[in-house]
């Protein structure tokens, strides 16, 4: 089942009982964000929140939560809700497989039904905005899919880029942007500046769910989000050309933001609570200029708690970070079996692999620090042996506490490349990374006393089978 | 419309702006300092809105604001 817009999954979401509509009054602050925070703190498979009655407004429409749970992100796949976490990254897997899959242009796109152009435009009549946390500079637009292109090489389809940033509302046609230097926005930016020129910018809001999941995945620079969707969706993903800016924009989107990133300027931003659990800001940060707003009557406005982990944030990027880097490490060493990488978007990794020869489970973790991702992540990489399950943590913690011996299982080396936001870098933008090799050693590595492992007894698998079986007809 | 603050509760500053009203008339405004772009809804809690219950970690001077640095830097011109 493929998504064609956010209304239509949250048409499903409500359906399977996984989206809560709050119809009392609540204040705009701190009443949005601190509900949307509460639905990491009560446990798994919280809903999505939907609120239309917000203090002040008259007709605000506002979801929150919607990735926020496994069970919100398997519908999101159009999987059963219930299923485990490893089988949603293993079908994102083979989804993958079919990429590229071409989008589909169409004409109608509901958003064409309202606009505000030039000094008309005034984000706050069309969006009910608010703050998230308490430090927050002003009110962000957090779950946006932003879509630019190279300036040298504007007809080229892959080098599009759909991705997700900051963004802060500093007036009423006038946004902050954060491109992170690792991200391809950045590299537009700069070839445009380097000219002394304007970048053109679309940000679309409130998308279908796969939108969000691709638009926060790290691919590289020539890759469509567009056709990654399509792959992942099973269908080809909706698309339509933007009206000022020309640029292909989801079909469904609520709203459709067009401007420009106005060259060689910076303005104070933030701070802004992020994903690392921490705020980051105080600097100058490049500003956009709207000169087009169009929206679908009756926008919902889709926004994304974030602070301390576990948030939505959390569910959205982490399967899309996972299956990349399984991807990328498996190219190379097929002997990788799984990839987990769901803590703080990668910035610590674990993976599972088997070993060609002693030494083998290092080069896999040093791999997996210069993938492209791993260039600006993954600052902790534990590698395990290919039975035990990254993502089972007690068997990872065991895998830890009993193959390790630090003094030559720990790597650490210093001074290497980490996005700035991340909190224990020093200088911002540079961190020690560490290799934690949990793996059994192999010949020619013969140390330590592995000789006799205990493993699960042959008639086993069938016995849990019995179990469950045994169990299930108890009712 | 509300008479506007008279302070930035962040940096200080004391030239406020209006950037948005309520729908609902008089029920709130979304003001901004125009100095440090701290923007707020005049309904928010006091740690939010007042300068003597601002918490001390997120306040700037203007000193930090001259300072800040530039993300990303700006590029040097091609000729
Ligand atoms: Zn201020």
């Amino acid at each position: 089942m493929a998504y064609d817009d956010l209304r239509s999954f949250l048409d499903t979401l409500e359906k399977e009982g996984q989206l809560l509509r709050i119809t009392d009054e609540v204040l705009p602050e701190p009443d949005l964000a601190a509900a949307a925070n509460a639905t990491g703190r009560i446990g798994e498979n919280a809903p999505a929140l939907h609120f239309d009655n917000v203090k002040g407004f008259t007709d605000a429409r506002i979801a929150m939560n919607v990735h926020g749970s496994w069970a919100n992100h398997a519908l999101a796949l159009g999987l059963p809700k219930n299923t485990p976490v490893k089988e949603q990254v293993e079908e994102f897997a083979r989804r993958w497989d079919a990429f590229p899959v071409a989008p589909e242009r169409r004409e109608d796109a509901p958003w064409r039904e309202n606009t505000q152009e030039g000094e008309d435009v005034d984000l706050f009549s069309v969006l009910p905005l608010f703050r998230l946390n308490d430090g927050d500079g002003g009110f962000y637009l957090d779950k946006a899919a932003v879509v630019s292109r190279d300036p040298e090489d504007p007809d080229d389809f892959g080098k599009q880029n759909v991705g997700t940033y900051r963004i802060q509302v500093i007036g009423t046609n006038r946004l902050a942007f954060q491109p992170v230097p690792m991200h391809d926005v950045a590299q537009h930016l700069r070839k445009a500046e380097e000219k002394g020129e304007d970048l053109p910018i679309a940000i679309t809001l409130g998308n279908d769910p796969v939108m969000a999941i691709v638009a926060g995945m790290p691919m590289a620079y020539d890759q469509s989000e567009y056709e990654m969707a399509g792959a992942l969706r099973g269908a080809p993903a909706p698309i339509a050309t933007a009206p000022l800016t020309g640029f292909d924009v989801p079909w469904g989107s609520e709203v459709v933001i067009e401007g420009v990133i106005e060259s060689r300027k910076r303005q104070i931003e933030g701070p802004f609570g992020e994903f690392t659990g921490h705020y980051s800001g105080g600097r100058r940060m490049p500003v956009i200029r709207v000169d087009r707003v169009s929206y679908r009557t009756n926008p919902v406005f889709e926004s994304l708690y974030l602070g301390m982990p576990w948030t939505e944030c959390d569910y959205l990027v982490g399967p899309n970070t996972c299956v990349p880097l399984l991807k990328q490490l498996r190219a190379e060493f097929p002997e990788v079996q799984a990839v987990n990488a769901m803590y703080t978007h990668g910035l610590m990794v674990i993976i599972s692999t088997a070993k060609r020869y002693g030494g083998f489970a290092k080069a896999v973790g040093m791999r997996a620090m210069t993938t492209p991702h791993g260039l600006g992540y993954v600052a902790q990489v534990i590698l395990v042996d290919e039975d035990v399950d990254p993502f089972n943590l007690p068997q990872v913690m065991w895998a830890m506490s009993a193959k390790v011996n630090p003094k030559d299982d720990v790597v650490v080396i210093p001074n290497l490349s980490v996005l700035e936001l991340a909190p224990a870098a020093q200088p911002a933008g540079i961190s020690s990374k560490m290799i934690i090799d949990a793996t059994t050693p192999v010949a020619p590595d013969v140390r330590g006393n592995f000789s006799t492992p205990a493993k699960d007894l042959p008639e086993t698998a069938e016995w849990a089978a019995r179990l469950q079986r045994l169990i299930a007809a108890r009712g | 419309m509300n008479p506007l603050p008279v302070e930035c509760p962040r940096c200080a500053f004391e030239e406020i702006s209006l950037l948005a009203t309520s729908p609902v008339p008089g029920v709130w405004d979304v003001v901004q300092c125009g100095r440090c772009l701290y923007t707020w809804r005049t309904i928010e809690p006091a740690r939010r809105t007042r300068r003597d219950a601002y918490p001390d970690s997120f306040k700037l001077t203007a000193e930090d604001i001259e300072n800040a640095i530039e993300v990303p830097a700006v590029p040097p011109l091609l000729k």
